[in-house]
């Protein structure tokens, strides 16, 4: 049996390549998504109130005082769902973010191995707490009205990509430009 | 020929008739221009075949000298299928200037790795050297162009689809020998022609592959993407990286407040 770790290698690789291969899932065209950029970093700043007051615990304590036992209940479980949809907003956003990040990498004549291992490992960290986050939220334990802040974060990262952009001018409008030359969703490499 | 069944003979013949097809069709199609080291390959495998087919009549083809002979050819054969990997890499990857100096960096250290690995296990006897070096270099070639894919999906690249199929092509090759490689060193000497058998018909299946890939018209134009000015990479991966490290960072410092809380 000492061919089996060689299979089993072997496996993992064809796993691996076949889905590589698959072609990643496309959420909304190249043009819209070079317009969702420019709507992203309004989109958390214009929902963030909202976000934040369904979030707080006043409210709470308040329907706890004053209504039925089950409303607070109910309350808590509507609030639950809010903060999952909005971690699933932000981690939409954030992919949109980092797809930029990776167009202008591919776009551009020199990269630096260094960011983009780091951007990876960042990446990849976010995922990992934003699931942590998720599953602190399901068992309870995650405290609700610190949300915002990471919403917080994202969008002045959104304001701040966006500003950076626009500072670039018709570079920026370049960008936009041969974003939306990627047919579908991905670069065809030709 | 001497050694072989008549079945085994017809599935050769069979798969000398794909290669020497794909042959011609590429030269009437001048795709040498666009693959030019796998019109090359192709080349070799024709050559390989007849080379293999004059010896085998020859020797024999049980005799120690028809195997090493044939095994000499493989290692060829081999180093030009390594060649033509690196020529996919480059039609994949090789018009982004940026990325593809990265992803030459990255394929080069696992291909040595994978390579060292090989060499470092593959013993010094002849019989089980021969075996452990080809698998060591189909297994290289394997992860390289998996490495290669999971590095083009990351970046959003599409790859054309004749690209696609040679990848495939080449990638199911790979992991057959290495398979096979593996089944034949341990023991399992009896299967040896049930495992001759099942590589020439993957071989063919690879062919058959290739050839319909090449059929289909491919883009006669090299558009080369337009690159963006060096400083808006240089201006915005930092700035995206700042931004990343402090989210994680406010990440983390939501997960310890509520441990400091319960």
């Amino acid at each position: 049996m000492f061919y089996l770790p060689i299979l089993g290698l072997v496996a993992l690789l064809v796993i691996l390549f076949f889905w590589a291969l698959r072609r990643p899932r496309l959420g909304k065209s190249a043009e819209d998504q070079a317009a969702g950029c420019e709507e992203l970093a309004q989109r958390h700043i214009t929902f963030l109130p909202q976000i934040r007051q369904a979030l707080e615990p006043a409210d709470l304590d308040f329907l706890a005082s004053r209504g039925s036992a089950g409303l607070p209940r109910r309350v808590r479980k509507e609030r639950r769902r809010i903060a999952f949809s909005y971690i699933a907003a932000l981690q939409g956003d954030f992919q949109r973010l980092l797809r930029l990040a990776r167009v202008i990498a591919v776009l551009s004549p020199e990269v630096g191995a260094v960011h983009e291992f780091e951007r990876l490992r960042l990446s990849v960290q976010f995922a990992c707490r934003c699931e942590m986050l998720r599953f602190r939220l399901l068992c309870r334990l995650a405290p609700l009205p610190q949300l915002s802040g990471l919403g917080h974060m994202v969008s002045a990262f959104a304001v701040r990509m966006e500003a950076a952009m626009n500072e670039l001018g018709e570079r920026a409008a370049m960008a936009a430009e041969l974003a939306a030359s990627l047919e579908g969703r991905g670069i065809d490499a030709r | 020929m001497a050694g072989l069944t008549t079945y085994e003979a017809w599935v050769w013949a069979l798969n000398f008739t794909a290669e020497l097809g794909l042959f011609v069709s590429m030269s009437a199609r001048r795709h040498y221009r666009k693959f030019p080291l796998f019109y090359y390959y192709i080349c070799l495998a024709v050559l390989q075949s007849i080379v293999l087919f004059v010896a085998y009549e020859v020797w024999g083809f049980n005799s120690p000298i028809s195997e090493r002979f044939g095994w000499g050819t493989q290692g060829i054969v081999l180093c030009a299928r390594a060649l033509v990997v690196a020529e996919i890499c480059w039609h994949l990857l090789g018009h982004y200037s940026g990325i593809w100096m990265l992803a030459r960096r990255i394929l080069l250290f696992f291909a040595l790795v994978v390579a060292l690995y090989s060499i470092l296990t593959a013993g010094w006897r002849w019989n089980e050297t021969v075996l452990k070096a080809d698998r060591g270099l189909e297994l290289t070639i394997g992860v390289v162009i998996v490495i290669l894919f999971l590095f083009a999906r990351y970046y959003e690249v599409v790859a054309e689809h004749v690209v696609r199929a040679l990848a495939i092509g080449f990638f199911l090759l790979s992991c057959f020998a290495v398979v096979n490689d593996t089944i034949l060193q341990h023991q399992l000497k009896e299967y040896e022609f049930f495992w001759r058998l099942l590589s020439i018909l993957a071989f063919l299946a690879t062919m058959s592959l290739w050839f319909s890939a090449l059929l289909r018209p491919m883009s006669s134009s090299e558009t080369m993407p337009v690159l963006l000015p060096g400083d808006v990479y240089r201006t915005i991966a930092p700035e995206v990286n700042v931004r990343l490290r402090r989210l994680n960072e406010q990440l983390s410092k939501l997960g310890r407040g509520k441990e400091h809380r319960s």
